[in-house]
């Protein structure tokens, strides 16, 4: 459904945690401008995966492609040496911008200052520049007037669109979602979800990692069902909602909905 | 027996000898200022390795950290002015002389530095990890996700604990006279073996120590006190 060179390409990846095998080859292609949800239940991998793309957890083997650039370990059982630069790693990591689950604002530094930071730091934006740039991103999540505060004296929801501003700020070719509105409460995590649903309408790439399924089943192109670090339902929204082949995937779906 | 006691404070003593006993402090003052920057910066490096992902970098800065915490300071620095020349000088081949102020700074600051190592590696493992994951993922370098994430907010919640560390290393560098630097506690033990008054000049120095370190840990307060109020929950 869509043309061109996927964004993300991964084959058969694999991550272990000493004996556990967490991963257990995972092969996906992400189509730029798609916005795919990844469900599953507890410790099926789901964070796992959005983490080894970022290289937070290192992949133990697999392939990971990234806007046609290669990182990390091609073989199986790769060695460290085998792997990407510090430097390779940072760049891939600037091309995808990453919302964590509990928000991980720097709370010694404003809104402003957290928005910022990383476009001087990394993109070597002049101080000024970085500030316009910054205000920007802040409008796009409706923060503007927050920009003096600092993290401690807003909600939750709002500590999570200021982590929304501070990752779209570097201009990410993909925007990873790590369960970004399970740490909030109920009444807040509309607004985040509102943001999300925004991006998605511009066509931006999203990886979304979450327990909203009413998120995943309205606002996402695609759903993949993971069980046991294994893909076990790939479809469109309304295929693997509507009538999933995996009987797993249909009970967890009863239940995620019930 | 009032009078004896009168007699026995003699503040005019102390005054007479004002400028000898403030030379002195300001020795101490220079030691102690000396020995703290050596401690911190290897309290940094010790404290920081011994959170290293390498094992044997760890057991290293461990067994450091443990050494110099378990040995008295005064042992540490009769080592160090005694021994350690000697040593050296078996090693070079020649005889080597440390000064006691070389001495003083180099023992009370390997000293402190495992007490310091302590706390610095606390506070660095006080900020959680998804704010180094945060910068990171980002972009960020490890150094630089280092010095404008993870240490500003170390530094601030190590302070209070320094502070307490850096009240007992002043109060150490009163043991210097023993190695004989010419400290306030050298000039006054000189000074009252001279007047045969021990009373007003021990004394003496006894507050004016304490008047120091109280007007030193006031500062240090108001400082946190206002880094605490800018958004410090």
């Amino acid at each position: 459904m869509d043309a061109g060179r996927p964004i993300i390409q991964v084959k058969d990846l694999r991550k272990s945690f000493g004996l556990s095998e967490v991963l257990r080859g995972i092969t996906l292609d992400v189509s730029p401008g798609s916005v795919l949800s990844i469900i599953g239940a507890s410790g099926s991998g789901k964070s796992t995966f959005l983490r080894c793309l970022n290289y937070l957890e290192r992949p133990t083997s697999g392939d990971i492609v990234i806007d046609g650039e290669a990182i990390g370990p091609s073989s199986a059982g790769g060695r460290r040496t085998s792997g990407a630069s510090p430097k390779d790693i940072a760049r891939m990591r600037a091309k995808l911008g990453m919302v964590f689950q509990q928000f991980n604002l720097w709370p010694h530094m404003t809104v402003l200052g957290n928005v910022i930071e990383a476009l001087i730091q990394v993109k070597r934006m002049p101080r000024k520049e970085a500030a316009d740039v910054g205000r920007r991103f802040l409008a796009k999540v409706n923060l503007l007037d927050k920009e003096g505060a600092y993290p401690a004296k807003l909600s939750g929801g709002q500590q999570q669109r200021v982590a929304i501003a501070r990752a779209l700020a570097m201009q990410p070719k993909v925007m990873l979602f790590d369960e970004a509105t399970s740490s909030l409460d109920p009444e807040l995590t509309g607004e985040v979800l509102e943001v999300m649903r925004d991006l998605a309408r511009e066509g931006m790439t999203m990886l979304v990692v979450t327990h909203e399924m009413g998120f995943a089943r309205d606002a996402s192109d695609r759903v993949i069902f993971l069980h046991e670090g294994k893909i076990e339902e790939d479809g469109t929204a309304a295929q693997v909602f509507g009538a999933p082949s995996s009987e797993r995937c249909q009970r967890f779906i009863s239940s995620a909905l019930g | 027996m009032f009078a004896t006691l009168h007699n026995a404070f003699d503040p005019g003593l102390f005054w007479e000898y004002r400028v000898g006993l403030l030379t002195g402090l300001l020795r101490n003052v220079i030691i102690f200022a000396e020995s703290a920057a050596l401690a911190a910066a290897l309290a940094f490096v010790v404290g920081a390795a011994s959170l290293s992902r390498r094992a044997y970098v760890r057991w290293a800065a461990v067994a450091y950290a443990e050494f110099f915490r378990n040995t008295p300071e005064y042992v540490l620095l009769v080592w160090v002015y005694f021994v350690l020349p000697l040593i050296i000088g078996k090693v070079v081949g020649t005889k080597v002389n440390l000064s006691p102020e070389v001495a003083a700074v180099l023992g009370l600051g390997v000293a402190y530095s495992g007490f310091l190592s302590e706390t610095v590696r606390a506070g660095l493992r006080s900020v959680a990890y998804g704010q180094t994951e945060a910068a990171l993922s980002l972009g960020m370098s490890g150094f630089t996700t280092l010095r404008r994430i993870v240490l500003p907010q170390a530094v601030r919640r190590m302070l209070p604990d320094t502070v307490n560390q850096l009240v007992s290393l002043f109060k150490a560098t009163t043991i210097v006279s023993l190695i004989a630097v010419q400290d306030i506690m050298y000039q006054v033990s000189m000074i009252s073996v001279a007047e045969m008054r021990p009373v007003p000049l021990y004394t003496g120095a006894a507050l004016l120590y304490c008047i120091v370190i109280i007007c030193a840990t006031q500062l240090f307060q108001r400082l946190t006190e206002r880094w605490r109020r800018r958004g410090w929950a």
